[in-house]
């Protein structure tokens, strides 16, 4: 049987007052990849804000349902919660709060709403230790303000480490292989894949091909002008890669 | 009061309604305040350096809520030169409260080969908030290295959001960015026991 983990039914959405999202339909179930591509400005960016309750953007009409939950309607933080975790194309910086405090917070805030107990220091730093090593970080990280002097790889690698730590079920991966050397791009993108379980499952927004020879993705779909024009599976990607969007449109 | 040659003179005051401090350095002498107000006050502190090589450090941290005030002045006056000072003054104002930083930081003509730093940042948690800086800096030596920088701020709208979309609840976020731009005052504090106390008072507000 097949579980729609994420429902997106005909959303508007738009920042500033211009319309970004003019329609977007689109189901995903439990164990799939779903690539999205498109051009720059085409609302890829847009998309993974409003799935996370960005307060800059305004959703005019449509539903999203996770889980059969009504997703618009939770605060960004609760969603988080649920299970949507977006992997940042800009991780922010945070100078202050050490990545053990904010990332003990954050698990402990989801184990409470999901009714479990909060974890001992003991078993955080041991869980810490062992997803670490999936990303090949460093421990001195631990200690080190959030993403504050990270390279762009290791802010990247964070971003997947904290999906480790956290084991969403819808994750979001917003241009992950910008800015990344093959090493990074590889340790990365197998990183994702051994979090991949039959019930989880991603979404993937990057602009080219590369990433999608890494994360293998069952759908790709092209976003262009608010609305997605085409759906295929991973041979799209790489007509796209050959004929440009252009080539698309007609 | 005077610090003689040489010696050491180190002040922490948490929670007083007044500071009133008036210092006078020999050479080589070493001075270091601390202030802390979680409720209203007023501090004014004037060091003079009257020897050559004489250290200063003024940390002052203001945490205010409702319609409390502080006003807090600094005096610093290299009146001989080879000395440093060093100043870090930061209010965070939330609800109606009123802050007044009013640094007054003078380098006479002979004071040469003097460093002299004096930095304000400010964090306003609510519309109502409302700061006030006064820096005003007097150099008449040439040889001297001098900085000085005021800023009054927000909090981060997109590492709130960032915290947010980990699962952290909007407040307890506020609250981690409120303490990590509180930490680095708190951190100057030599007194192992009082600085451990007072970074747990902070971090007691999140837990």
């Amino acid at each position: 049987m097949v579980n729609n983990l994420l429902v997106i039914k005909d959303l508007h959405a738009s920042i500033g007052g211009k319309e970004i999202l003019k329609g977007v339909n689109l189901v995903i179930n439990e164990g799939e990849v779903h690539a999205i591509m498109g051009p720059n400005g085409a609302g890829k960016s847009t998309l993974s804000a409003v799935l996370t309750g960005h307060p800059a953007y305004e959703v005019t009409s449509g539903e999203v349902w996770l889980k059969g939950e009504n997703l618009l309607a939770m605060e960004p933080e609760v969603r988080a919660r649920a299970g949507v975790f977006l992997s940042f194309q800009y991780p922010v910086e945070i100078p202050g709060v050490s990545m053990t405090n904010f990332m003990r917070t954050a698990l402990n805030e989801k184990r409470a709403y999901e009714g479990k107990e909060p974890l001992s220091a003991k078993e955080f730093l041991g869980l810490m230790r062992e997803k670490k090593q999936l990303l090949e970080l460093p421990d001195k990280l631990n200690n080190r303000s959030v993403n504050e002097g990270f390279s762009g790889g290791e802010k990247k690698k964070n971003e997947i480490f904290q999906m480790a730590m956290l084991e969403p079920c819808l994750a979001i991966l917003d241009e992950t292989d910008s800015g990344l050397d093959i090493d990074a791009l590889r340790i990365v993108a197998e990183g994702v894949n051994r979090l991949k379980t039959p019930q989880n499952a991603s979404i993937v927004i990057t602009h080219y091909q590369r990433l999608l020879d890494y994360i293998v993705p069952d759908f790709v779909h092209v976003l262009a002008d608010g609305k997605i024009v085409k759906t295929g599976d991973k041979t799209l990607a790489l007509e796209l890669e050959e004929k440009g969007y252009e080539g698309l449109q007609g | 009061m005077r610090v003689s040659k040489g010696d050491i003179f180190e002040r922490v005051f948490v929670n007083e309604p007044e500071v009133g401090l008036k210092i006078e350095q020999e050479a080589g002498s070493r001075v270091k305040i601390v202030v802390v107000n979680f409720a209203p006050g007023t501090n004014r502190i004037t060091v003079e350096q009257l020897g050559e090589g004489c250290e200063t450090e003024i940390y002052a941290l203001a945490y205010l809520h409702h319609d409390e005030a502080v006003t807090t002045e600094t005096h610093v006056k290299h009146a001989v030169g080879g000395g440093t000072s060093n100043q870090l003054i930061k209010f965070v104002l939330d609800d109606q409260s009123r802050g007044r930083f009013i640094g007054d930081l003078k380098i006479v003509k002979d004071a040469q080969q003097t460093e002299a730093h004096q930095t304000n940042r400010n964090l306003l948690l609510s519309e109502e908030a409302e700061m006030r800086t006064q820096p005003q800096l007097e150099i008449y030596a040439d040889d001297v290295k001098a900085t000085h920088g005021a800023s009054t701020g927000q909090l981060d709208e997109s590492a709130l959001f960032y915290m947010q979309q980990r699962g952290i609840d909007k407040q307890k976020a506020r609250q981690l960015l409120v303490n990590a731009f509180m930490k680095d005052v708190l951190n100057t504090i030599s007194d192992e026991a009082l600085r451990e106390q007072l970074l747990n008072a902070i971090d007691g507000v999140v837990e």
